[in-house]
């Protein structure tokens, strides 16, 4: 194997990983709008963070965590308000500011446009090892908070009623959702990773009987969706985030394919 | 003659909750004492929830003050109100949680023994003794390794009463809990609270609009409108005011299924 291919496959394996992680709360949780305001604050502090010459790694952590930190302090009788109506205003605003900073840009527009639609090029080893560290820092919080999870997972607020740490616990976790979306962004894309956050794990909750398996599953997916996007996006020279989110996509179609034959 | 004296379970004092200039409760002065099973009665959007949440620390109030035997818990930050959290049961409405997830009977079960265990301390075998005794007290031990979600509505309320009992809290909140379900249900609910009621040291508030689920061990009601308590009182004596027989009928108690 192409020894410039490796860190490549690791960030993809790693993102996957962990985003099909991130995947089963969000969707469990039925917090799309959340999800979704993390991922595309994080591209608009990336493009911005571009556009003036900062990193855009930096810019997007410092968004995704304020949104994150916001989106904790909504209260869970308030999360799923108007959340087709909101989600709509939302991703158009963040359309709005993204390009308004690629209509700005007066130089090359190749490195802001890599972080719309993701490059594989950008995941070199550093990457890889950020990405590896944050996945695992993930998987040790969901196993040692296993039971505080489930419970915010079943009921937010029945847990935050009758657990004095719930609240805590779950602003830690949106706070890693945030440094893993904001970490992985460069590589998946501003404009796809949302889908990932999703597609993996919707995917697995129709096919799966058990929580844990869901678990299992959505990892899986995810990282079948980007190490195989990621080797097709660099074989192909391909965006490396459709490619992800197209294999992800698929995975999801088949699933559902699956479910309706099996019943 | 002084009066007797009350031990509080909960205390309310001056409170207001507004929303957009919109009064959502207004609370001069209410005392839930210890031991005792209050019914709270009203049309929708009284205030009922409200209420509850209020009691439950699950939204604070823009004035006033919450007690919790004694020790305030509004405005407080969650650290200094865990020996409250831990003493809650609480029951919320069908929309509060996410039946449709893939968990066991039993794991919902046992999430209701969290509040007893350390943080990152993982539940042991007397946390699942615990659990799979309460299963069996409400009739669904067979069930416990089915998914939460194909249950029926009567049964997840068994299911989150068990929750809540696990627990082992003093202070237990119910809203709603009847909807949606068909009269033998709501028949069987009313046993179990009048049972629990009798052989726990509970504190009770049940929230219903619906008054054929109130059971008889209840015997204080405070009816709510328009985030108001219009009267509050002995069973009879609410049901006598003119509210509840324009909300209820000219013979509101007697609409319950035998």
């Amino acid at each position: 194997m192409d020894a410039y291919f490796l860190p490549i496959i690791i960030t993809g394996a790693f993102a996957g990983i962990g985003i099909g992680l991130l995947g089963v709360f969000i969707v469990g949780m039925r917090m799309p709008f959340i999800g979704s305001c993390i991922s595309h604050a994080a591209m608009v502090g990336a493009v911005y963070a571009s556009l003036w010459n900062l990193s855009p790694t930096a810019g997007a952590l410092l968004l995704s965590m304020s949104a994150s930190a916001g989106a904790a302090f909504l209260p869970p009788s308030r999360r799923n308000l108007d959340a087709n109506t909101g989600q709509a205003v939302l991703l158009a605003f963040m359309m709005g500011l993204v390009f308004l900073a690629v209509g700005l840009e007066q130089n090359s527009r190749s490195e802001m446009l890599s972080l719309l639609w993701g490059n594989v090029l950008f995941a070199d080893w550093g990457t890889a090892g950020i990405t590896g560290g944050l996945t695992i820092v993930l998987a040790a919080f969901t196993a040692l908070f296993n039971q505080e999870l489930k419970a915010i997972l079943f009921s937010r607020s029945l847990a935050e009623a009758t657990g004095p740490y719930a609240k805590a616990v779950y602003f830690c976790f949106l706070c890693l959702c945030g440094l893993i979306l904001a970490v992985t962004l460069k590589a998946v894309g501003g404009l796809l990773i949302f889908s990932l956050l999703v597609c993996p794990a919707a995917a697995a909750y129709q096919i799966c009987r058990g929580f844990r398996a869901v678990i299992l599953t959505s990892m899986l997916f995810g990282l079948l969706s980007t190490t195989v996007g990621f080797a097709l996006s660099y074989s192909l020279n391909l965006p490396t985030g459709a490619c992800t989110v197209l294999v992800s996509a698929g995975i999801f179609l088949l699933t559902s394919l699956f479910q309706r034959l099996a019943q | 003659m002084s009066e007797p004296m009350i031990t509080p379970c909960t205390n309310l004092t001056d409170i207001l909750i507004r929303r957009h200039r919109h009064v959502l409760l207004e609370i001069e002065r209410l005392t839930l004492p210890a031991g005792s099973f209050t019914g709270l009665i009203g049309p929708n959007g009284a205030g009922k929830t409200t209420f509850l949440k209020l009691c439950c620390g699950l939204i604070q109030p823009n004035r006033g003050t919450v007690y919790f035997e004694n020790q305030r818990i509004s405005s407080r930050p969650f650290w200094r109100i865990a020996h409250y959290r831990r003493s809650i049961g609480y029951i919320p409405q069908q929309a509060e949680y996410n039946a449709h997830l893939p968990f066991t009977l039993r794991e919902v079960v046992a999430m209701g023994r969290r509040g007893r265990k350390g943080l990152t301390a993982s539940l042991d075998r007397s946390d699942y003794e615990i659990t799979d005794s309460w299963l069996a007290d409400m009739g669904l031990y067979d069930r416990r390794n089915q998914t939460f979600r194909s249950l029926s509505g009567g049964q997840q309320q068994k299911a989150l009463i068990a929750r809540a009992m696990v627990g082992q809290p003093r202070f237990l909140l119910l809203d709603e809990p009847g909807s949606n379900l068909d009269p033998t249900w709501k028949k069987q609910l009313r046993e179990i609270l009048d049972r629990l009621y009798a052989a726990y040291p509970l504190t009770i508030l049940l929230i219903s609009h619906e008054l054929d689920l109130i059971p008889d061990s209840c015997r204080r009601l405070i009816l709510l409108d328009q985030g108001r308590i219009l009267t509050e009182g002995s069973r009879r004596q609410v049901l006598r005011s003119d509210l509840a027989r324009r909300l209820y009928g000219d013979r509101p108690d007697t609409g319950r299924e035998a």
